[in-house]
C-alpha cells in the first residue's frame, strides 16, 4: 500500500466515500490537482492473491458480497406491503471493498448512446413514470467515455456497430478472442440481417499499462481478478490516486453519518473504524460515491434539525427512482463443444433494438450478448427448465454442458418515484445503524421489452443451428447488482438531488456521483458511464476547489 | 526446492502445457503467481471421507440415496460416487450452519412421511430403486425435495475441498477442466473463424 497518511485532527481537502467505480476516478482526479483526499471504504483491502476460483464461496456464499447477517436488508415490492428480510442475495447487491463492485462484475463496457440522455425529449412523457432528459448530452460525456477506455483500459473494436455513438478515440486494445459463443452468435444474428460486433470489455487482451494480458481462465464474473486483467478500479484508479501523494485509502471504516454546520454547510463525517470505534473526520467537502443504494442511504441518515428529511433531500428525490434494468436469458445446446468456462464471459453482443419503438406498443431498447453464463454449479442448479431438473433427463443435460451457452438481454427500466431505498423503521445493521429497505416493482413495459428481447435472442440462437433453446421465465425482479437513479442529476432543484456537476443543489460543498446520479437506467452495462461520469465530475469538482467555489 | 520450481511445476500442471511460448514469455511472472494460489483451494484441503459432522449413520444413506436418484451413476460416476452426500453433511456443519435445524427437521418429515407410504419399510434407503424413483416423482414439488436437489447440485460441482465432487467426478460430469489459463481456440466453432467482417459504413 502506497499513499499518504492523514492524522486524525488534520482537516482534509475531500472525503470520498466508497473506492469503487465512482470512487476510484474521483479520488485520481482530486488528488492529481494536488488536493488532499481521503477515501474511506467499509471494506477490507484485497489484493489479487486474495481472490479464487472458488464458485462455492463466490456464487453460494457470497464470498465478496456484501453480508446479509452484518449489513441486513428488507425488500418489498410496493409500500402497500410489509419489507421482508432478504435471505440468499441481497437485493441491492454489491462488494463491499477497495475497488468495490469493480472488482466482480462482468466487464461489459458499452458506452451509453446519444439516445440515453435526450429520449424523454425525442419520445415524449410516459405517464405515471419520471422519465426525463439527463442535464447533459452524449457529446458533453464523449470525452470521459474515451478518458475511462484509455486511463482505465477497455478492449473493442471501434466503428464495429453501426449504432454506435460518434467516439474521439479508438479502443486503446483490440478487441478479447471471439470464444464460440460469440461465432455461433454471430452466425446467426448476421444470417437475420443484424449487427453483431465484437463486446467492449474493460479486459486487458494485451498487456496494458503495468498490468498482463487476460489468461482466459474463464472466473469473470463475480469474481476477483486474480491476473489483474480486469480493469478493476483496485488495479487502475485507486492506485493512480495513491501515487500521487496525495490520497489515502483508509479501508474498514464505514461511514455513518455527514454533518453539517450551522451555515448549512458539510463539516466532515463520522465513521466507525475497524474496531466499530466511531471517529469524526473533517473536511472542506464530501464526495459521497457509496453506490446507487448505499449513497442514498447515507444522505437519509444524515439528517439532522437542519435537514430533518436527509440532507440534500429537499426534492424528496433522495432515494426514489431506483432502476435496476433488466435482464433475461436464453439457453441452447448446440452439436459440438463450445467449453464456454472458459475465457470471458461475453466475445459477442448485438444494438439492432437499442433505440425504443413506439411500433411495439411498449416503451423498451436495449441489447443482446452472447455469454457463458456463471459456471459450472450456477448453471446447473439454475439453467435446467422443468422435465430436466432431475434423474437421468439432469444427468444428460449436465453431460452437453460444454455444448452449451446463453444469450443474455440487458434493457431499460422506468424510473418510477416509488422505486425507492430507503431507512427500514425496525431493522438495524451491526452497527446500529437503519438497514436498507428496498421497495421495487418492474415497470410492465420494462418486463414486455425484456420478453420481446428475448424472443429476438431465441431467434438468434435457433438461426446459428442450435439443437435445442430455451428460456428462463421473465420474472419481477427482487433485487440487482446495478443501483441507479437514486439522486438524479438535473438543472431543476424541485426535480433532482445534484446540478450538472454533482454538486447537491442544497449543500454547496457536498456532491453525490455514482449510479445515484442516472437519470434513465441505459440499457445495462452502467459501470462505463460511472466511470466516465466520475472523470467528468472530478474535473469540474477540482476547477471548483481551485477557482474557491466550494 | 527452489520457490521457482514450485511455481513453474504448479504452473504447467496447470496449463496442461498447452499455451504457446510467446504468450508465456509475455505473461510469465504473473501467470505463475496468479496460478500458484489459484490452485491453492483444489490441491489443499481435500474433503473429508472419513466422518459426518450432522448426520447420523441412517440420515445420511437416505441422503445419499435421495442424491444417487438426482444425479444417477451408471456408466459414469453419479451424485453418490461423488461423495455428495458429505458436502451436504458438511456445508450444514459449516457455511450454512445457519440454515442446518431447517434442513433436518426437513428430512426428518420427509423420513416419516415416506415410512407411512411405504408399510414394513423404514428407511427410504431401503427401498427398491424404482421404488425410490416413484416416490421422489411424487414428493418433486416439496420444499425439502426442491433443497435437496440443489445441494446435490452444488455439492456435485462445488470445489472437492467442500467434502462433494470427490476425485472431480462433477467437473468430469460437465467437461469442466480446472485449470488455470487458456488459449484460443476455446471451442469447436471459434476454431476455424474467419476473423470479423465490417459492415458497409451507413453514413459513407
Amino acid at each position: 500500500m502506497t499513499g499518504r497518511t492523514f492524522g486524525p485532527n488534520e482537516t482534509v481537502d475531500f472525503v470520498v466515500v466508497g473506492s469503487g467505480a465512482a470512487g476510484g476516478v474521483v479520488a485520481s482526479e482530486l488528488s492529481r490537482a494536488g488536493l488532499s483526499v481521503l477515501v474511506l471504504e467499509q471494506g477490507p483491502r484485497r489484493s489479487a492473491a486474495d481472490f479464487s476460483h472458488d464458485e462455492f464461496d463466490t456464487w453460494f456464499d457470497l464470498g465478496l458480497s456484501n453480508a446479509l447477517d452484518t449489513n441486513p436488508q428488507t425488500f418489498r415490492a410496493s409500500a402497500s406491503e410489509a419489507a421482508r428480510r432478504v435471505v440468499d442475495l441481497p437485493a441491492a447487491w454489491y462488494a463491499p471493498m477497495v475497488g468495490g463492485s469493480s472488482n466482480h462484475f462482468t466487464a461489459n463496457f458499452w458506452r451509453f448512446h446519444e439516445v440515453d440522455f435526450d429520449e424523454r425529449s425525442r419520445l415524449g412523457a410516459i405517464p405515471g413514470t419520471t422519465f426525463e432528459d439527463w442535464p447533459i448530452t452524449y457529446a458533453e460525456l464523449e470525452p470521459y467515455y474515451t478518458r475511462v477506455e484509455w486511463d482505465v483500459g477497455v478492449s473493442g473494436l471501434a466503428g464495429a456497430s453501426p449504432f454506435d455513438p460518434p467516439r474521439s478515440k479508438p479502443y486503446p486494445m483490440p478487441p478479447l478472442p471471439v470464444k464460440s459463443s460469440g461465432v455461433l452468435f454471430e452466425r446467426g444474428a448476421r444470417k437475420l440481417g443484424l449487427h453483431p460486433f465484437p463486446a467492449p470489455m474493460a479486459i486487458t487482451s494485451v498487456p496494458y499499462h503495468d498490468r498482463p494480458a487476460c489468461a482466459h481462465c474463464g472466473f469473470c464474473i463475480g469474481y476477483g481478478c486474480e491476473m489483474r486483467a480486469k480493469s478493476s478500479a483496485l488495479y487502475t484508479t485507486i492506485p493512480d490516486a495513491e501515487a500521487t501523494g496525495s490520497c489515502e485509502v483508509r479501508p474498514l471504516s464505514y461511514v455513518a453519518r455527514i454533518e453539517t454546520g450551522a451555515a448549512g454547510r458539510v463539516t466532515g463525517v463520522a465513521y466507525f473504524d475497524a474496531t466499530k470505534h466511531e471517529r469524526f473526520q473533517k473536511a472542506r467537502a464530501v464526495v459521497v460515491c457509496a453506490n446507487g443504494a448505499e449513497s442514498a442511504r447515507l444522505l437519509l441518515m444524515s439528517a439532522n434539525a437542519q435537514f430533518p428529511d436527509g440532507l440534500a433531500n429537499s426534492s424528496g428525490l433522495v432515494g426514489r427512482n431506483l432502476m435496476f434494468n433488466t435482464y433475461a436469458q436464453v439457453h441452447a445446446l448446440f452439436e459440438h463443444e463450445l467449453n464456454e468456462f472458459k475465457s470471458v464471459q461475453v466475445t459477442r453482443i448485438l444494438h439492432d433494438f437499442y433505440d425504443a419503438d413506439p411500433k411495439r406498443g411498449f416503451y423498451g431498447g436495449g441489447g443482446l450478448d452472447a455469454r457463458s453464463g456463471p459456471m459450472p454449479a450456477v448453471w446447473a442448479a439454475f439453467a435446467p427448465p422443468p422435465g430436466r431438473r432431475w434423474g437421468a433427463p439432469l444427468k444428460a443435460l449436465l453431460e452437453s454442458m460444454p455444448r452449451a451457452m446463453m444469450v443474455a438481454t440487458h434493457g431499460t427500466s422506468l424510473p418510477l418515484a416509488s422505486n425507492r431505498v430507503d431507512l427500514d423503521p425496525d431493522l438495524k445493521d451491526a452497527w446500529g445503524l437503519p438497514a436498507l429497505r428496498v421497495t421495487y416493482r418492474d415497470h410492465p413495459d420494462d418486463l414486455a421489452f425484456a420478453r420481446f428481447l428475448q424472443d429476438r435472442g431465441v431467434e438468434v440462437l435457433q438461426a446459428a443451428g442450435a439443437l435445442e433453446v430455451w428460456e428462463d421465465p421473465v420474472l419481477d425482479a427482487n433485487g440487482s447488482p446495478h443501483l441507479l437513479g437514486t439522486a438524479r442529476m438535473g438543472n431543476d432543484p424541485r426535480t433532482s438531488v445534484v446540478d450538472r456537476h454533482h454538486r447537491a443543489h442544497d449543500v454547496p460543498n457536498l456532491f453525490v456521483c455514482d449510479g445515484s446520479s442516472f437519470v434513465t437506467s441505459g440499457r445495462g452495462q452502467p459501470t462505463m458511464t460511472i466511470m466516465a461520469l466520475a472523470f467528468r465530475a472530478g474535473e469540474h469538482i477540482a476547477q471548483f476547489a481551485r477557482r474557491g467555489e466550494i | 526446492m527452489d520457490p521457482g520450481d514450485v511455481s513453474r511445476r504448479r504452473f504447467l500442471q496447470a496449463s496442461g502445457g498447452s499455451l504457446g511460448f510467446a504468450w508465456l514469455a509475455a505473461n510469465w511472472p504473473q501467470v505463475t503467481a496468479a496460478a500458484e494460489h489459484a490452485h491453492a483451494a483444489s490441491l489443499a484441503d481435500p474433503g473429508d471421507h472419513s466422518r459426518l459432522r450432522l448426520l447420523s449413520a441412517t440420515q445420511a444413506r437416505d441422503i445419499e440415496a435421495i442424491t444417487a436418484q438426482i444425479v444417477p451413476g451408471g456408466d459414469t460416476p453419479g451424485a453418490r460416487e461423488a461423495a455428495v452426500v458429505y458436502f451436504i453433511d458438511q456445508v450444514h456443519a459449516g457455511a450454512w450452519a445457519s440454515g442446518a435445524k431447517q434442513f433436518l427437521d426437513g428430512l426428518e418429515d420427509f423420513r416419516a412421511r415416506c415410512a407411512r407410504h411405504h408399510p414394513g419399510t423404514r428407511h427410504f434407503a431401503d427401498l427398491p430403486e424404482a421404488e425410490q424413483l416413484a416416490y421422489l416423482q411424487h414428493v418433486e414439488r416439496t420444499p425439502f425435495f426442491e433443497q435437496v436437489r440443489f445441494l446435490t447440485i452444488v455439492g456435485l460441482l462445488a470445489s472437492p475441498r467442500y467434502g462433494g465432487n470427490r476425485r472431480k467426478y462433477g467437473w468430469k460430469l460437465v467437461g469442466f477442466v480446472d485449470q488455470h489459463a487458456w488459449q484460443p481456440p476455446f471451442g469447436h466453432y471459434d476454431a476455424g473463424y474467419a476473423g470479423f467482417a465490417p459492415y458497409p459504413d451507413p453514413r459513407a
